[in-house]
C-alpha cells in the first residue's frame, strides 16, 4: 500500500490544538470542581460509630497483649446481651435509595457537571469542527480490529489501521493526559494545602461503611468468636532463655 | 494537652533581668548558637516539626524574630500554616506580640474559620481569661459538633483551672464519642494518676496497649502504674509487662530496674508460692540484676572495681527494700 503523506497543515491546525484544548480543558475542569465542592460534612452519630468500630477491631487485634481480666471487662462492653454497645445502640437503617436524599441528588449533579458535561460538549464541538482529518500514525502495526477505536468519524475500509483519527486523537488525549495533570497541578502543592486551612481536621476515622447495623451486627459477631490467648503467658521464660512453657504447666 | 503559660520565654538579653532571667538566658543559650538558616531551610524544618508534631517553641519563636517576620511573603501560601505555628509557638513562648501578628494576619485571610476561632480562644486561654474562653468554645463546638479539638481545650482549661475531677468527667464524655482518641487516653491517664485512682489509669494505659503494642514505653508505663497498685496478681502482670518492654527494646534501664524489684515482690510475697514457680522467679531475679551490671560494666568501660561494688550494695538494698516500698 502506497505510504500516505499528511499535510504540516494538518499537524499545525488540527494536532497541535487537539492536545492544547483537551489539556486546558482538563485544567479548567479541575479548578471549577474544586470551586463546587463542598466540604463534607460528617455527622457526629457516624464519627462515633466509626470511633467505636475501629476500637472494637484494635481490642480484636491487639486484646492478647491485656491481662484476661482487661480483655474480657473490654468484651462485655461491647457484646454484653443486656447492656453491651453493640446490642444497646440502635441504628436506622440506611435508606436504599439515594433519589430520597436531597443532598446526594446535588452531589450527584455536581459530579455530572464537572465531568460528564465538558466531556459531551467539547467531544461534540471536536468532533464536528475537526471531523475527517487523519491526524497521525502510531509507530507499529496493528490489527483491523482497532480500526473502529482508532479511526472513528473515518470509515476507510482500506486505511492502515495504525493511522489515527481526529476524534479519537482527542479521546486518547483525554484518558491520557491524567498523569500530566497530576505532574501539572500536583497533589502535594502549597495550594492544596492552604485549601485545607479553611476546614477542620475531623479526625482520621471519617470513612464509614454505610450501614452501622450492619458493620455493629459483623464486628459483634467477630468479638464473639474471638478468644483470649495472653500473649505474655510465658514472656519471663522466653527472655531468660527458657522457652519452654513446662513450669507453668506444672504448677 | 496543658499548654500555655508554663515557660515565660523573653528572647531580647537587653531586657532581662533578675534570678528568672538567668534561667530564661541559660534556656536560650543554646538557641542563639544555633546556625542561621536561609529561607528555605527555615521552611523544611517548620515544614518537617510540623508533620511530626514536634512543639519546639522556643527555636520556631527564635526563627520568627531573625528572619521568617520579615519575609513571610515569600512562603506563598505556607504562609498561612506558618502563621498558625508560629502563633502556637508563641503561645508557648508568652510572646503576645508575636502571637498578635499572627492572628490578625490570619483573621483578615479566613474572617469565618473555626480553625482561627480556636487560635483566639487558646489566646484567652494563655491570658487566663478562662470564661471568655470557655464561650468562644462553645460557639465553635455549637457551629461543627464533630470537631475534636475545641472539646480538648475544654478540658486543658479545667486542668489548668486545677479543676481535675471536673476535667476528668468532661474527658470521660469526649470519649464516649471520640473512643479511638489516644492522645485524650493517655491524657486521662495523667489526669487519674494524679487523683491517684491507679486502677482507672491503669485502664487508660490499657487502651493505648491496644493501638500501639509494639511500643515499649506504653509497655513500661503501664507496668510502672500496676506495680504501684500492688498485690500479687498486679505485681505479675507488672512483671510480664516489663518483660515485654525489655524484649522489644533491650537499652530500657527503667523497665530492667522494674522488673527487679516486680519479681523481687513476687517472690517474697507470698509464702504458698510453688516451688518451680519460685525458682523460676529468683532465675528472673539473677538474670535482671546481672543485665543491669553487664549495663554498668559496657557503659563504664573497664569497670572500676569500687563503682561495681557501689552497684552490687546498691542492688541488695533494692532487693532488700523492695518488698516494703510501693512505689518504684
Amino acid at each position: 500500500m502506497a505510504e500516505l503523506l499528511l499535510d504540516p497543515d494538518i499537524r499545525v491546525w488540527v494536532f497541535l490544538p487537539i492536545v492544547v484544548i483537551t489539556f486546558l480543558v482538563g485544567i479548567v475542569r479541575h479548578y471549577v470542581s474544586i470551586l463546587l465542592a463542598t466540604q463534607k460534612r460528617a455527622e457526629l452519630q457516624q464519627l462515633q460509630d466509626s470511633q467505636v468500630m475501629i476500637r472494637a477491631r484494635l481490642l480484636r487485634e491487639n486484646g492478647h497483649y491485656l491481662p484476661r481480666s482487661s480483655f474480657i471487662m473490654r468484651r462485655h462492653f461491647f457484646n454484653n446481651e443486656e447492656t453491651g454497645y453493640f446490642k444497646t445502640q440502635k441504628r436506622a437503617a440506611v435508606s436504599q435509595n439515594p433519589m430520597t436524599d436531597p443532598s446526594m441528588m446535588t452531589e450527584m449533579l455536581k459530579g455530572n457537571i464537572t465531568t460528564v458535561l465538558p466531556m459531551i460538549i467539547i467531544g461534540g464541538w471536536i468532533n464536528w469542527t475537526f471531523s475527517g482529518f487523519v491526524t497521525t500514525k502510531v509507530p507499529f502495526p496493528l490489527t483491523l480490529r482497532f480500526k473502529p477505536m482508532l479511526q472513528r468519524g473515518i470509515e476507510l475500509v482500506s486505511l492502515d489501521a495504525a493511522w489515527v483519527s481526529s476524534a479519537s486523537w482527542y479521546f486518547l488525549n483525554v484518558f491520557g493526559l491524567r498523569s500530566i495533570y497530576t505532574l501539572v497541578l500536583g497533589e502535594n502543592n502549597a495550594a492544596d494545602q492552604s485549601q485545607h486551612l479553611q476546614d477542620q481536621m475531623s479526625g482520621a476515622a471519617m470513612a464509614m461503611p454505610p450501614d452501622p447495623k450492619v458493620a455493629f451486627k459483623a464486628e459483634w459477631e467477630a468479638l464473639e468468636i474471638c478468644e483470649h490467648r495472653w500473649a505474655l503467658e510465658n514472656i519471663e521464660g522466653v527472655l531468660v532463655g527458657n522457652p519452654s512453657p513446662a513450669i507453668e504447666q506444672a504448677s | 494537652m496543658g499548654r500555655g503559660e508554663e515557660d515565660g520565654g523573653e528572647r531580647d538579653p537587653g531586657r532581662v533581668t533578675g534570678e528568672k532571667g538567668a534561667q530564661v538566658m541559660e534556656m536560650l543559650g543554646k538557641h542563639f548558637n544555633c546556625p542561621k538558616y536561609t529561607l528555605l531551610e527555615a521552611r523544611d524544618k517548620l515544614r518537617l516539626w510540623r508533620e511530626e508534631n514536634e512543639r519546639r517553641s522556643l527555636e520556631v519563636v527564635d526563627m520568627w524574630d531573625s528572619y521568617l517576620q520579615s519575609n513571610i511573603h515569600k512562603l506563598g501560601d505556607e504562609r498561612l500554616l506558618v502563621w498558625e505555628q508560629v502563633c502556637i509557638a508563641a503561645l508557648d513562648c508568652n510572646r503576645m506580640d508575636v502571637v498578635d501578628i499572627c492572628l490578625v494576619s490570619l483573621a483578615t485571610e479566613f474572617p469565618s474559620s473555626m480553625r482561627v476561632r480556636k487560635l483566639q480562644a487558646m489566646k484567652m486561654e494563655a491570658l487566663e481569661k478562662y470564661d471568655e474562653a470557655l464561650e468562644l468554645l462553645d460557639q465553635i463546638i455549637k457551629r461543627d459538633e464533630t470537631n475534636a479539638a475545641p472539646r480538648k481545650r475544654r478540658v486543658a482549661i479545667l486542668k489548668a483551672k486545677g479543676r481535675i475531677a471536673e476535667a476528668i468527667k468532661e474527658l470521660n464524655e469526649y470519649l464516649k464519642k471520640f473512643m479511638s482518641d489516644q492522645e485524650a487516653w493517655q491524657e486521662l491517664c495523667e489526669l487519674y494518676l494524679l487523683e491517684q485512682d491507679y486502677a482507672k489509669a491503669a485502664f487508660c494505659m490499657e487502651e493505648l496497649i491496644l493501638h500501639n503494642p509494639h511500643n515499649h514505653l506504653v509497655h513500661q508505663r503501664y507496668a510502672d502504674i500496676k506495680y504501684t497498685q500492688g498485690g500479687l496478681e498486679n505485681m505479675e502482670v507488672a512483671r510480664a509487662h516489663y518483660c515485654l518492654a525489655l524484649k522489644l527494646n533491650q537499652n530500657n534501664m527503667r523497665a530492667l530496674y522494674g522488673l527487679l524489684l516486680a519479681a523481687t515482690n513476687v517472690s517474697s510475697m507470698t509464702k504458698s508460692l510453688s516451688a518451680p514457680k519460685k525458682k523460676e522467679c529468683n532465675k528472673l531475679i539473677a538474670w535482671a540484676s546481672k543485665q543491669i551490671r553487664n549495663r554498668y560494666e559496657e557503659v563504664s568501660g573497664r569497670s572500676p572495681e569500687c563503682e561495681l561494688e557501689a552497684l552490687n550494695g546498691m542492688l541488695g538494698a533494692l532487693q532488700i527494700a523492695g518488698p516494703q516500698s510501693s512505689s518504684p
